[in-house]
């Protein structure tokens, strides 16, 4: 697939969209709307949207924490306004009010979140299991953070993936922080696409910064699953500007990371970089980003009132909830 | 009527299940050739995509089943050794049982996990636990203890009908033994217990294996004291009712069951007898389960494990 006019446009706006709905989750849980917790994506949208911009509707993800599934969802499709309502604890979220804070769209091929860091791998297995017994060329995309490669739960699902030559896409998401440990003190080398090897599947390492580049090896990834072809691995190299969670500070081990290297690394905002490179290619006007923002505003704007507005669940609906 | 064994039963409640909706299918290690002969024959009926022998990855099988259950499949995930679930804890108790409840219903996880337990067969710690109470602890997971084959057929076609994620517990000393089982299809429903021999001095509810211990038992007494004895077939859901209407009968209760004494199944039967029944009561419930340690194995297990013995002298103290 080349990816068109159309679809560089869609990338940004979907990349676009994401960065201001990790700003508004930000904002709604400092001001106590959130009743949970929220793990920031800011600085690492690019590679849920790369990710996700291309899929077919059937096809299954598994979004991981950093961003609770926005940047995911931007690209997945679906409404996001359930999103944040769940955050809120309301009964028109994603899960009724249910977890307050896991995504549910099945419709969208997205089947729920645990809270286990790792779990999405065997599950994502089962998903392209699914994918392989329909018969309808689906893929199951699962994305994960640095984090999650030392559960065992990596290795028992690349190896039965790859094994069975699934349609699987593992999308790692290295963002360099697995919560306060650098990876380079989880894992002795430099590429987690390293482990592709291991199982006989292709793995590549993608710039994380770059939406263009993450979305091209995807779909390249995705159409060999497509075909057949068995699972990939893609490792997005991207960064995380905020800490692990809201609230707490960025921890590096015992230390708090600094300000500067953090100033640092804002210098590749991968809404910017991209924004500045349409601008460059004459794909995008100064006129277009700043209508797209003006819309995004108002849709986040739009979502935060709905979220105001909409009742909390009542506590009968505990009742018969644990049985289909 | 036509006698088979046990995991004769079970093997043809997968078959008659496979034959009729080609969404089931079975994965697990060495289900192809049968750990216990459980699976036996099915992979020539229906394919090595239908009965699919893995590598061993517990957390793999049983997620991947968990996975393919929420897409719209009906996996039954071999996990061979009830104590191997420990090794995919995360999907069994976590995913399986509670996704439905967390996301509000709107996945399914309908599949089954099939496992053997018990001892007798000294095996030790790691091949012969039954983690009965862990199961029926959390909730979102249906329980399922047959004792004989006519049970384990019905209640393994109802376990894969149902919608909800179900452990298929089947005690490894079982296996061979044989009982009436029709030719025509039945199912066993959930929550339906089964007085497994009527008396009038003494319940006994027993699981799994113990039916058949305190049967025995049962049979020595006759004469001197008259055991009811109540097999529950599934511990989630649990009959309650079946088990109070015979306490209101004998005002005497013995709870037979093999997994650990401490928080155990003989536990929580227990203490709801004594929320519900207080009055019914001539005596405190008692219980025979397992000491509470990790199962020994060789020559050390009998006296770990309920034995014959410990089940005569209980129901022989209530009626002093």
């Amino acid at each position: 697939m080349k990816l068109e006019k159309e679809d560089l446009l869609k990338l940004y706006r979907n990349l676009a969209r994401a960065r201001v709905l990790d700003q508004l989750a930000i904002k709604m849980l400092s001001e106590g709307k959130f009743m949970g917790f929220y793990h920031s994506a800011f600085g690492g949208e690019a590679p849920g949207v790369g990710g996700t911009t291309f899929l077919r509707q059937d096809d299954y993800i598994y979004p991981h924490h950093r961003g609770h599934g926005i940047p995911h969802a931007c690209g997945k499709g679906g409404d996001l306004q359930p999103f944040f309502a769940e955050h809120c604890g309301k009964a028109t979220g994603t899960t009724k009010g249910m977890t307050g804070f896991h995504g549910c769209d099945p419709e969208h091929g997205m089947y729920g979140g645990g809270g286990t860091i790792g779990s999405a791998f065997p599950l994502s297995v089962g998903w392209a299991l699914a994918a392989k017994k329909n018969g309808r060329g689906q893929v199951s995309v699962c994305f994960f953070g640095d984090g999650s490669m030392g559960r065992g739960t990596f290795h028992e699902a690349m190896n039965m993936a790859a094994n069975w030559k699934l349609p699987v896409v593992w999308v790692c998401e290295n963002n360099g922080m697995g919560q306060y440990v650098p990876i380079k003190d989880a894992y002795p080398l430099d590429d987690i696409a390293n482990m592709a090897s291991a199982y006989g599947i292709p793995g590549v390492v993608v710039d994380g910064q770059d939406v263009v580049a993450v979305a091209e090896a995807v779909v390249a990834a995705v159409e060999r699953a497509r075909e057949g072809k068995g699972p990939s691995l893609i490792e997005c190299k991207c960064l995380r500007f905020r800490s692990h969670a809201e609230g707490i500070p960025d921890w590096y081990h015992a230390e708090k990371r600094s300000e500067e290297e953090v100033k640092e690394l804002m210098k590749r905002c991968p809404v910017a970089l991209y924004r500045n490179r349409l601008l460059e290619q004459g794909l995008l006007t100064q006129e277009d980003a700043e209508r797209i923002d003006r819309e995004l505003a108002e849709e986040a704007a739009e979502i935060e009132r709905q979220c105001d507005e909409a009742p909390f669940p009542d506590p009968s609906v505990l009742e018969n909830a644990v049985y289909a | 009527m036509r006698q088979i064994m046990y995991l004769q039963a079970i093997n043809e409640a997968l078959n008659e299940e496979m034959k009729r909706d080609d969404k089931v299918f079975i994965i697990g290690e060495s289900v192809q050739g049968s750990a216990f002969n459980t699976t036996a024959g099915l992979v020539q009926k229906y394919g090595v995509d239908r009965v699919m022998d893995t590598p061993i990855a517990e957390s793999g099988i049983a997620g991947a089943a968990v996975g393919a259950a929420m897409a719209g499949y009906r996996p039954v995930a071999d996990l061979m050794f009830a104590d191997f679930m420990y090794c995919c804890a995360d999907e069994v108790f976590l995913k399986a049982a509670m996704w439905h409840f967390m996301h509000a219903k709107k996945v399914n996880v309908p599949l089954v996990f099939k496992a053997c337990i018990g001892g007798y067969a000294r095996l030790s710690n790691e091949h012969s636990r039954c983690p009965s109470a862990m199961v029926m602890h959390h909730p979102g997971l249906k329980l399922v203890q047959p004792s004989t084959p006519y049970d384990a057929k019905g209640l393994m076609k109802t376990a894969i009908r149902d919608d909800n994620p179900v452990c298929f517990f089947y005690h490894k000393m079982l296996l061979p033994l044989t009982g009436d089982v029709p030719e025509e299809e039945y199912t066993i429903p959930f929550g339906v217990a089964e007085v497994k021999k009527e008396g009038t001095d003494v319940t006994v509810v027993a699981t799994s294996f113990q039916v058949h211990q305190v049967l025995a038992v049962a049979a020595e007494l006759e004469g001197r004291i008259s055991v009811e004895v109540i097999d529950p077939r599934t511990l989630e859901p649990l009959d309650m009712e079946t088990i109070l209407k015979s306490v209101e009968k004998t005002g005497r209760v013995v709870i037979v069951d093999e997994d650990t004494e401490r928080c155990g199944v003989g536990a929580e039967i227990g203490m709801q007898i004594v929320e519900k029944a207080f009055d019914l009561l001539d005596a405190p419930p008692k219980r025979v389960c397992s000491g509470n340690m990790p199962i020994p194995g060789a020559s050390l297990e009998q006296y770990c494990l309920p034995s014959a013995q410990k089940i005569k002298a209980a129901i022989e103290s209530l009626m002093d």
